[in-house]
């Protein structure tokens, strides 16, 4: 292999994190779907010739696509795929749309480029095809196995009609396709002038330096915060929309020598109901692989390089890792949830590096009818929560735990669909009380202007995100529908098929996120800041921080020493994670 | 008589004289003063008027290109503004987009930066537009009327004006406006629908915030301008440098310093056209490097490319500007080598002080000037350049980077300068191939004190033939202000399927904005013959998030009907994303810029020799290090250089304000304006 200096290493993935950079733009300009365009559901990646991520936002699942091509690949061909089974888990459910792009520099294969989008509607019984009712993945709309969209540059004609004929958004759906393949092209064009400029060999060698560097630093970093012992952490998914539940996730991980080892088993088994995660192991090893770099060491580039040191046992028939064909359209709660449970089993060694818990899922409001002009509609939004209170502050109020998501502007929905916003703020005192304060959930009332249906998306309505070393549980998620009469009508977190007419309001409440370290030891100052600009009620700052503030939101400085001595003594010993309420809902 | 412009930077005060009968201009440089920046600018023009024995009485006006407005930001430095949003969006600028960054998990570390307007000092509006524009809920003007009293105790000193729906109908915002200037009509107010009256509310409103939060820094520095003039007895006409290249009153900057926030790169800009259409090459990609920051923008065919969203900090704003990338790396970044053993370049920077280790001033650390010391770029004493830099210094700044890397000191200053030189190539790429351009279609042109040490080797990665270094780097901002054009832009969100209009609409939506823009020209006293209105649309799919704007010939749509739009349109997708589609098309925005033409004196031209440079060669046994080597590297002083010279790399060309590398296997030539065109040898 060429030998390599490490500037011209740098130089090259600097080149490939910019190419990358040019996917997202590209997409982001051609697609039509909000979810991609306005809120960013898109995943890029470039890979080297054996479908390592050399960079990206995500694990690379390109070699469990790419093997199941007897043929091979060719130059100006451009896979197209969006189904869990026959891909390992690629996409994890079928909204997902994946381009997989082979690119090839003078003849040779020189890596891969890949995208993908969560497009709106992929047919099936529901609008946006994610039916919380589902019981086997035949249910969730039309799959494609991994196909040849362009065979050697001829694009697949056939592919497109049955897309058009399967979808209740066909013209949404070709164009993010056709996104997609834009996108993917972009970054062949960039990593083929990059072969042109250093040569393949320089290339190649490049980007296996770049693998080599991160596969080091990962292995010093297990051998740091990874105990020997193993340690495990459990947290619950509430229901799988079926009224079975709670649903249990439980890792364990210790190291052996500098390689470390996560092990579901203790997870429920798989729910009858579409909230299983058909989880790719490198799609997991990627995950941890991000979780750690972010948590311990953002210096260290984020890639492929350090798979061969993570091992993942995942038994077959659970939660993580269910049987076909088991429904997987809800899979954003246990994807999420998985964090959570790293974090607080990594914490176990590391306190002072993991956060809180979250809002934990990705929470959808999908409206659907006809309108005044007799057009039909089709709005899917994800909505947004407390980010966790965080060893280097407080969780942010109302931001999305997803990369580079964002939210739908108020001017955009009631320009295009028939509703109004009422009002869109983050929810008072729903963050957990902590030294670092938990981020309060999204508090959002629409009063909807066309008679159609709502599907709702949401977890952790019953099972409290929790604080961490001493830092309280934020607040839990709730939906209501508010008929114009002013009856006011829960509705499940899981639900489609919600009757609104016109008049009708629905308020959408995410969950809040837990707090970090212990609340007495805030200062002051912030608390009081907090209050006044209405994030923190007066009464939370006193009960939970021990501020006492006045009639005009004045500090007592006094008081509040006196308040914070006493609620120290009666409270005892603070437990290294507060679950809240979650006993009283967990029946095991 | 005689024109001044005056370009205030972070270190240094250019100013620029011109000639009007001759065209002929001149420059000198003085320290900046940041307490106040008027100062400065009073110190400058009575300097050059002394240097060039001219009496200031025959300045007729000054060109003014000013950091206030973006210092203000960059500084945390602006008013305490008070917001008023429609009750129950209150949030708006705290939960911004909800934006964290990639990857997954990367939010762990994400510190974001508190909003200009305090939640505190935020207070909601009880109203309510529809996106149709229609009244869904009267203003309660007793109400907003006691909230705005509580800011105004609370000391608030600029008030923000930001409703949803209010680019449909401003009628509420209008309203609280009157409230607040009979409460007190001494605290300037800002209404989104006058700064951008475009959709998207989170956009709009942080644009309007900002203008508050730097207009009373901005009006307080305009009346020390006015006031300093006034007590030398200056009676010039003052213009304000927009961001978008144009000119602007005191009056229009006063009420709009958003419009201001690029001001001083849009200077660096103008003139960068300005020598591409003099030298032919009308294709330029300019990069201005200076200490701490580098500034890189595009021009195509002769004209500078306007954007609508700009970054200022962290802070995405929409105001119109020259389109201009920043990147935080200048001559004095600093290089470290972090665990993974990666050599990197910033974004930590030297800055002024201690500045890099070859100036002696305390700095120890390794910064891309000391490279270019090591490697014998930067030649220890300048001409005309008043401090000598110590060579030495650099070179136990730079060891231990050395050491890092286990290579010797001048193998770790060349990756340093390689590695700076290829974040500036992926700035280069934002602005060319992002927006679809070739970058080997254009030419490189630097600019700036650090510009024309890297502008050959970035020339060379992008394959941006010739590199142009023109004959004032240092001072072409200033220069560029001469060129510009007084300049306005009135635009309306329209939002419409081209099936719902006829051709009428669009023409009478636009002819009412031309009205504005002539009417505005009028008020800017613009002789009628010198006033230009271009036309514009944002359009889009129906359904997508991006628009793609174009500019559109008014009398073309008359005759050829809306089809024109489609058509257009179509083959603007088709380039830019290789696929159109058979489906609706939408207008979002439309747009009319009023352009007035301002007489700019042509540069003279100077007397031409032969390709003998020799004359000019200051050093005859200087050496510099290329490829693994010191190779000898002729030094010559851009002073006795003229048209026709011919210089072979590797050299170094010195001059007061900059100094050129000409890489071995590159030819330098001098044209008849004194630029130096340098293209790769034949």
């Amino acid at each position: 292999m060429t030998k390599i200096d490490s500037i011209t290493v740098d130089i090259i993935e600097n080149a490939l994190k910019n190419s990358k950079d040019e996917m997202d733009v590209t997409l982001f300009k051609a697609a039509m779907s909000p979810v991609i365009r306005e809120q960013h559901d898109c995943f890029p990646m470039i890979t080297d010739a054996e479908g390592s991520m050399v960079v990206g936002n995500f694990g690379s699942h390109v070699p469990e696509v790419v093997k199941q091509f007897p043929e091979g690949v060719q130059e100006g061909d451009v896979i197209f795929v969006s189904d869990p089974y026959t891909s390992g888990g690629s996409v994890s459910h079928v909204n997902d749309w994946m381009i997989i792009l082979p690119i090839f520099y003078e003849g040779t294969l020189v890596g891969y480029s890949s995208m993908f989008g969560h497009v709106i509607d992929v047919g099936g019984p529901v609008p946006s095809s994610m039916p919380v009712d589902a019981t086997s993945i035949y249910g969730e709309g039309v799959r494609f196995p991994p196909v040849k969209l362009f065979a050697k540059g001829v694009l697949n004609e056939a592919v497109i009609a049955i897309i058009k004929a399967n979808s209740r958004t066909p013209l949404e759906n070709y164009s993010d396709l056709m996104a997609l393949v834009a996108s993917c092209r972009t970054a062949e064009k960039r990593v083929q002038e990059i072969c042109s400029r250093f040569g393949i060999e320089t290339y190649f060698a490049a980007m296996n330096a770049a693998l080599e560097r991160t596969n080091l630093m990962m292995r010093d970093l297990i051998t740091k915060i990874l105990p020997t012992e193993p340690v495990s952490f459990e947290d619950f998914i509430d229901d799988d929309g079926l009224g079975n539940g709670p649903f249990k996730m439980k890792l364990t991980i210790w190291r052996e020598d500098d390689h470390a080892y996560f092990d579901w088993t203790g997870t429920d088994p798989q729910s009858p109901g579409p909230i299983n995660y058909y989880l790719s192991e490198p799609m997991f090893k990627m995950f941890i692989g991000s979780f750690l770099i972010s948590a311990f060491d953002p210096d260290i580039n984020f890639n492929d390089g350090f798979y061969d040191v993570l091992h993942v046992i995942s038994p077959k028939g659970t939660l993580m890792n269910p049987e076909f064909p088991a429904a997987l359209g809800c899979r954003t709660h246990a994807l999420s949830r998985m964090f959570d449970v790293l974090s607080g089993a990594l914490s176990v060694n590391a306190p002072d590096s993991s956060p809180a818990a979250g809002y934990g899922t990705s929470p959808y409001f999908i409206f659907s009818g006809v309108d005044a002009k007799g057009e039909k509609f089709n709005l899917m939004e994800v909505q947004y929560g407390g980010l966790p209170g965080r060893p280097i502050g407080d969780g942010l109020d109302g931001h999305s735990w997803w990369p580079a998501f964002v939210n739908i502007p108020t001017e955009y929905l009631e320009t295009y669909y028939p509703l109004i916003v009422d009002s869109y703020k983050t929810g008072t005192d729903s963050g957990g009380a902590g030294f670092y304060r938990g981020g309060n959930c999204n508090e959002k009332l629409y009063t909807i202007l066309a008679d159609g249906i709502v599907s709702i998306h949401d977890d952790r309505a019953l099972i409290q995100p929790w604080g961490i070393n001493g830092g309280e549980p934020g607040s839990c998620s709730s939906k209501t529908l508010i008929k114009q009469d002013g009856t006011r009508i829960h509705l499940a977190s899981k639900i489609d098929d919600v009757k609104v007419e016109k008049g009708d309001q629905i308020l959408f409440i995410t969950a809040g996120s837990g707090g970090w370290g212990d609340p007495l030891d805030r200062p002051a100052e912030k608390v009081q800041s907090d209050v006044r600009r209405g994030l923190v009620s007066k009464e939370k700052a006193l009960k939970s921080y021990g501020v006492y503030l006045d009639d005009y939101l004045e500090l007592d400085e006094k008081q509040t020493e006196a308040v914070r001595a006493k609620i120290k003594v009666d409270r005892g010993t603070l437990e290294s994670f507060n679950f809240g309420e979650r006993k009283e809902q967990v029946h095991a | 008589m005689y024109r001044v412009a005056v370009d205030v930077g972070g270190t240094f005060t250019d100013v620029v004289l011109q000639n009007e009968e001759t065209g002929e201009f001149f420059g000198t440089k003085t320290p900046s003063t940041t307490h106040d920046q008027s100062e400065g600018l009073i110190t400058g023009i009575m300097k050059i008027c002394k240097e060039q024995n001219v009496d200031v009485n025959d300045i007729h006006s000054i060109i003014h290109g000013t950091t206030v407005a973006t210092n203000a930001v960059l500084e945390e430095k602006g008013a305490k503004v008070g917001l008023i949003t429609t009750a129950g969006f209150e949030q708006i600028l705290h939960v911004a987009r909800s934006w964290t960054p990639a990857p997954v998990s990367a939010w762990m570390g994400f510190l974001k930066p508190e909003p200009l307007a305090d939640l505190i000092h935020t207070a909601g509006a009880k109203e309510r537009m529809t996106a149709q524009g229609t009244v869904h809920l009267e203003l309660d003007e007793e109400d907003i009327k006691e909230k705005i009293k509580g800011f105004y105790d609370q000391g608030i000193q600029s008030l923000t004006i930001s409703l949803l729906n209010s680019y449909a109908n401003s009628a509420h915002e209008e309203r609280i406006r009157e409230i607040a200037e009979e409460i007190n009509p001494d605290i300037p107010v800002s209404i989104s629908h006058d700064i951008l009256p475009e959709f998207r509310e989170y956009e709009r409103t942080l644009t309007t915030v900002m203008n508050s939060y730097v207009r009373p820094s901005m009006q307080l520095y305009l009346n020390n301008v006015a006031t300093k003039l006034a007590n030398e007895k200056v009676e010039s006409h003052i213009s304000i440098v927009r961001s978008d290249g144009g000119l602007m009153s005191i009056e229009a900057a006063s009420s709009r310093p958003v419009h201001t926030m690029l001001s001083g790169p849009a200077g660096g800009v103008t003139a960068s056209a300005m020598i591409g259409n003099q030298t032919g090459y009308k294709n330029i990609i300019s990069f201005d490097m200076g200490g701490t920051s580098t500034d890189v923008s595009l021009t195509y065919n002769g004209v500078p490319k306007v954007v609508r969203e700009t970054l200022v900090g962290v802070f995405p704003v929409k105001s119109p500007s020259l389109g201009v990338v920043s990147i935080g790396a200048g001559g004095g970044s600093i290089a470290h080598v972090p665990l993974t053993g990666a050599l990197r370049v910033g974004p930590r920077s030297a800055g002024a002080t201690p500045g890099p280790a070859c100036y002696s001033k305390g700095g120890t650390d390794p910064t891309v000037t000391d490279a270019n010391m090591v490697l014998g770029y930067l030649p220890a004493s300048l001409v005309g350049g008043e401090m000598k830099l110590d060579i030495e210094a650099s070179k136990e700044a730079i060891k231990p980077i050395a050491e890092k890397l286990g290579v010797d000191v001048y193998a770790a200053a060349l990756g340093i300068y390689n590695i700076v030189n290829e974040n500036m190539y992926g700035a280069t790429r934002v602005v060319s191939v992002e927006k679809g351009y070739d970058p080997r279609e254009f030419s490189l042109l630097a600019l700036g004190g650090a510009g024309p040490l890297h502008a050959n080797a970035i020339g060379d990665l992008s394959g941006s033939f010739p590199v142009i270094i023109p004959p004032t780097p240092g001072v072409l901002s200033a220069l560029g202000f001469l060129q510009a054009d007084i300049r306005n832009e009135y635009s309306k969100t329209f939002i419409k399927l081209l099936s719902q209009l006829q051709t009428e609409d669009v023409v009478s939506e636009l002819t009412g904005l031309g009205d504005n823009c002539d009417q505005w020209l009028a008020g800017e006293h613009v002789p009628a013959n010198q006033r230009t209105i271009k036309y514009e649309a944002d359009v889009r799919y129906l359904r997508q998030g991006h628009e793609i704007p174009f500019e559109i010939d008014l009398n073309k749509l008359k005759e050829e009907g809306l089809d024109l739009i489609k058509n257009r349109f179509d083959e603007m997708h088709q380039v830019a994303f290789g696929f159109k589609m058979d489906t609706e098309v939408e207008i979002v925005n439309v747009r009319a810029v009023a352009i007035g033409k301002v007489d700019s004196p042509k540069l003279p031209t100077v007397k031409p020799g032969d390709s003998d440079a020799s004359k000019a060669i200051v050093d005859d046994t200087h050496e510099a290090y290329f490829d693994n080597a010191f190779q000898k590297t002729l030094i010559y002083d851009r002073h006795f250089l003229v048209p026709n010279n011919r210089i072979t790399g590797p050299a170094i060309v010195t001059q007061k304000d900059s100094t050129t590398l000409i890489l071995p296997g590159n030819v330098a030539v001098v044209d008849e304006n004194l630029n130096l065109l340098i293209q790769r040898e034949a």
